[in-house]
């Protein structure tokens, strides 16, 4: 009895972990939670409802309509009315390509709460899947017009910007992230990579001071590496910077590649263990 | 013009590639180990990036260490492949026109291959993939009738078992390598688990032209 409480406690700690990590391992939460649902439901408490929420998203990422279906209509049940509730049918519809249903749902949300940012957001998503690339970036501006805080949202902007190859657009979109997110590693290095992308001395020379930044958040972040040292040779490389500029950048470079060779040699020594 | 032929390795892992990353673009190059001139056999692949397929940094990269690692295992860069995370559409984005050019400029009759996601069913009895050609300097579609793959049916076997196994996560891509460097983008593991599964070769068995039904 007690491996089988154990079992049960280690799946429902997982679930918890991905939820708060906000992981989309559809497939893993369908398994674990598919099997949680159905024998330990009733160990669960009031925490069934919010795994039920959590299953139901995993087995629409998965094409699991008949898991999704038994999850929303426990929902339903338990919370006739919800707003919450509705936008999960809106995301049924959604993955069922019943794009114009979808949109109605979410409509009727905004209706009677039109500071219901998470049906907002659903419906730039729609547009999005329906390959409205222009829409979706349209109305995700107008949102942030509103919402300006909404960190998501400005990052989901930058990739549609980028698929757009608007990467002026995409730099801003970055800069915001950047400035309410200093520590962000990862912002730092995906800025270098679209000032890398727009080109010309000055993009350069700001795309390796981002991937310079990038490392001292994460001497780790290999792309950043690896941009410090592409980024400093091209500079190095051009005709237009003078001998000062042109050593110093001979020497991140070096820096650079000398970072990675280690990082390599150490990669390498783990391999063999 | 002339004659592709798609390995069964290159294809597999290119439609795994697809599989691992359902709600991302991805993208990858197409190698050849046979020598240039007469039909291009297309004999493995290297995927590459599965976030930010525009962006320029990490795309140089890669095309920079495959080249390296091509001139080391007497292989070429002869196209480019990419599938499209917004299913209905297939068509190649200038990204991949971008990329695909500059292999051009290294090799005479590289291919483009697009993977159509629409047509990815788990019983498609074609290969879900369109290519284009070079032809003065514009990507045409290439005629259905000359593009091969050999052992079709098993090929198309091959990757649905990798698939149910979950094999397919052993597939390492270039962005996948820059995670974590221990992991190996020549994915030597899955070409070795690929061939188990290959019976020997048997040229009249299954060929698959395009352009027409199965062969038997």
């Amino acid at each position: 009895l007690n491996v089988l409480i154990i079992v049960f406690t280690e799946m429902r700690d997982k679930l918890r972990k991905w939820r708060e990590d906000n992981h989309r391992n559809s497939e893993q939460i369908v398994d674990v939670g598919e099997e949680l649902i159905n024998e330990h439901a009733s160990k669960l408490g009031d925490d069934i409802w919010i795994i039920y929420e959590q299953v139901m998203i995993a087995a629409l990422d998965c094409s699991r309509d008949d898991l999704a279906w038994t999850c929303l209509q426990e929902l339903k049940r338990q919370f006739p009315g919800s707003q919450r509730v509705k936008r999960l049918a809106g995301m049924r519809l959604e993955a069922l390509e019943k794009y114009e249903d979808a949109s109605k749902q979410y409509d009727s949300i905004l209706q009677d709460d039109p500071t219901n940012t998470a049906a907002r957001k659903r419906k730039i998503s729609i547009l999005k899947a329906q390959g409205k690339s222009a829409e979706a970036i349209r109305e995700l501006n107008e949102y942030l017009e509103q919402f300006v805080g909404d960190q998501e949202a400005w990052h989901e902007l930058s990739e549609l910007y980028i698929n757009e190859h608007d990467y002026g657009k995409a730099a801003f979109c970055l800069e915001e992230l950047m400035m309410t997110n200093p520590h962000n590693h990862l912002y730092c290095e995906q800025y270098a990579e679209v000032k890398y992308t727009q080109g010309g001395l000055e993009n350069l020379e700001l795309s390796r001071k981002y991937f310079a930044q990038a490392l001292k958040l994460n001497n780790r972040n290999m792309r950043a590496l690896f941009g410090l040292y592409m980024s400093a040779s091209h500079i190095a490389a051009s005709p237009k910077v003078n001998a000062t500029v042109k050593k110093a950048n001979v020497k991140y470079a070096t820096w650079a590649t000398n970072q990675i060779n280690r990082a390599y040699q150490v990669s390498y020594a783990r391999c063999l263990l | 013009m002339g004659e592709v032929e798609l390995s069964c390795l290159a294809y597999v892992k290119m439609y795994l590639h697809a599989c691992l990353f359902p709600r991302c673009s991805v993208n990858g190059l197409l190698l050849s180990s046979s020598p240039a001139g007469g039909a291009v056999c297309v004999t493995d692949c290297v995927p590459l990036l599965h976030t930010h397929l525009p962006l320029a940094p990490i795309t140089q990269l890669a095309l920079t260490q495959v080249d390296v690692w091509c001139a080391q295992t007497q292989q070429r860069i002869v196209g480019y492949y990419q599938a499209n995370a917004c299913v209905s559409d297939s068509s190649p984005t200038p990204c991949a026109l971008k990329i695909a050019d500059k292999i051009a400029e290294q090799c005479n009759n590289a291919v483009l291959l697009m993977i159509d996601g629409g047509k990815m069913s788990p019983d498609y009895r074609v290969p879900p993939i369109v290519m284009y050609e070079r032809k003065d300097t514009r990507w045409t579609l290439k005629d259905k009738h000359t593009i091969m793959l050999r052992q079709w049916e098993e090929t198309r076997d091959i990757a649905s078992q990798l698939l149910d196994s979950g094999d397919h996560s052993l597939l390492v891509d270039f962005d996948s390598h820059l995670d974590d460097i221990t992991r190996d983008w020549t994915n030597q593991k899955l070409n070795a688990k690929i061939a188990e599964l290959a019976s020997p070769a048997n040229d009249n068995l299954g060929v698959c032209q395009l352009g027409n039904p199965v062969l038997r």
